[in-house]
């Protein structure tokens, strides 16, 4: 009934892990997964939960979606390059295939490097931690590189250079049988055509970077100088979405907008909603991040890859599809 | 309507005038986006498989399905000849919307049916069958190897990898998702 032999080799996998990165003058650390504040990330959920203490007042807390929040307070303390291996907690997810509410994640920073030396430090890392005697076929082809800019092109002959105007963009969607709404935001239709064309398209036997996404699309990533795209990429094994890094923002005023812009946008999308609206960190736009760069990859995924599944339940001892089964 | 994130497996839609239904369903929150899902839509009439992804928050029109039962009778390579159990109406179904069920459906069983109007939008087989097997290969002589396998036939005509310790007469279950073997079956 319980997998052991799963169980095994996730604990080869994460040990691997931990031993690269630690051979490399990582530190490791171990931040915590209850917090009273989190980044604002409108299109992540939150699981909340009550601390109740008879001398300081009752608190909300929250599940971290990620350790983002307190890494980031270890790199602008002077840590130096950091990684840790954490449970995550992400509300409203999806039951079974690659989704269960709470997975292991590794987050991992590099100090003075940009997202394309991540590139480098991921497929090594990768190809270093492998399980022994285990040897799936994407692992021996060499990984792709490829621009959002060029996949969108390749995959729906969509011109990205012209899509920052939203007229274009629906027209575009249109044109491939695509309904996109009235009042869509551009995030909404770009996604409906990636969604649709662009991502089931990416090779599937190898490692697909995909880089240089639209800076539409808000994040904590820095903008490449003169273009209208973040030094962001995610990274793809068998079509599932494993990874994804940044070249971190370090300017305070950006950072600063960033939280401004998607506190009022989470306000406006769960407003009325049974979605919970966390409280922000009113610190963390005036931490001075140093330049870093810093992936966050779902290891209950990267397993399933290495074993040659498309699915993680049969590798969680106690998936929570499982235990809400009446 | 409904919201597409409440579309499930068996869901019964109707797009573009013509009725479809939800066979795979996947949700996608694409790295700082909405949410949206993929799904695979197969239409009964044509067997025609459609993949649509929506946002989450779009509207579908769902339609009123009913399960009515139904005994098998035959085929006759075109369609399916089916009876309702309750008015005794005989209907006939094209093969083509539910390719590879004269593997799994036996004459005289019954199945249950989901209905729209008149027309029958799924079929119900169970996950797993145990089949009879009518027709084995002889094992080769001497292939000792471990995990040697060989073809059998069903009573249904169905073929299936077995282990070659599999022998004419003995019953076997099968995947019906999959048409792969499971275990052999102890009368």
């Amino acid at each position: 009934m319980y997998n052991f032999e799963a169980a095994r080799k996730r604990s080869e996998l994460l040990m691997n892990i931990k031993q690269y990165f630690i051979g490399k003058d990582y530190l490791e650390v171990s931040t915590p997964t209850l917090s009273p504040y989190l980044i604002p990330e409108p299109t992540i959920k939150a699981f909340s939960t009550r601390f109740i203490n008879e001398f300081t007042g009752s608190k909300e807390l929250y599940l971290i979606p990620s350790p983002e929040i307190f890494m980031k307070k270890l790199l602008a303390a002077g840590s130096g390059s950091i990684f840790q291996i954490s449970q995550c907690f992400r509300n409203s997810e999806q039951l079974g295939d690659v989704h269960n509410p709470e997975f292991t994640m590794l987050e991992y920073y590099t100090v003075g490097a940009d997202e394309k030396d991540s590139i480098a430090i991921t497929e090594d890392m990768i190809r270093q931690t492998a399980l022994k005697g285990i040897s799936p076929s994407w692992l021996n082809e060499k990984p792709l590189v490829i621009t959002m800019s060029e996949a969108m092109m390749k995959y729906a002959s969509v011109d990205m250079d012209k899509a920052e105007n939203i007229e274009y963009l629906r027209k575009e969607a249109v044109r491939l049988g695509l309904e996109p709404g009235v009042d869509e935001s551009w995030d909404d239709t770009f996604n409906r055509i990636f969604l649709t064309y662009t991502e089931p398209s990416l090779p599937k036997d190898r490692e697909v970077y995909l880089t240089e996404y639209p800076d539409k699309i808000a994040c904590l990533a820095k903008n490449e100088k003169g273009r209208p795209v973040k030094k962001r990429w995610e990274m793809y094994i068998a079509g599932i979405e494993i990874a994804n890094c940044y070249d971190e923002e370090t300017d305070k005023a950006e950072t600063e907008r960033y939280f401004r812009e998607e506190e009022e946008r989470m306000h406006e999308m769960r407003v009325g909603t049974e979605d919970v609206i966390p409280l922000c960190d009113p610190a963390f736009p005036s931490l001075s991040i140093p330049q870093s760069s810093g992936g966050a990859m779902g290891l209950d995924r990267l397993l399933a890859v290495h074993l040659g599944l498309n699915c993680i339940e049969p590798l969680l001892l106690f998936p929570l599809s499982d235990m809400l089964r009446p | 309507m409904i919201k597409a994130g409440q579309i499930d497996k068996g869901t019964a839609l109707l797009i573009k005038g013509q009725p479809f239904v939800c066979i795979e369903r996947e949700f996608v929150n694409p790295g700082k986006g909405s949410a949206f899902v993929r799904l695979k839509l197969k239409s009964p009439a044509t067997g025609q498989v459609l993949s649509e992804t929506m946002k989450s928050q779009d509207n579908a029109e769902d339609i009123t399905v009913e399960d009515k039962d139904l005994q098998y009778l035959y085929n006759d390579g075109e369609n399916f000849y089916f009876q309702n159990t309750e008015t005794f109406d005989q209907i006939d179904v094209p093969m083509k919307s539910f390719p590879d069920y004269e593997y799994f459906m036996k004459e005289g069983e019954t199945y249950r049916a989901t209905f729209w109007e008149d027309q029958v939008l799924d079929i119900t087989i169970p996950s797993k069958i145990v089949f009879t097997v009518a027709e084995a290969e002889e094992a080769v002589k001497g292939d000792t190897v471990q995990g040697a396998t060989k073809y059998v036939t069903t009573e249904t005509g169905l073929r299936v990898r077995v282990p070659i310790f599999i022998k004419q007469g003995e019953k076997i279950r099968v995947n019906t998702e999959t048409k792969e073997y499971l275990e052999r079956v102890n009368s």
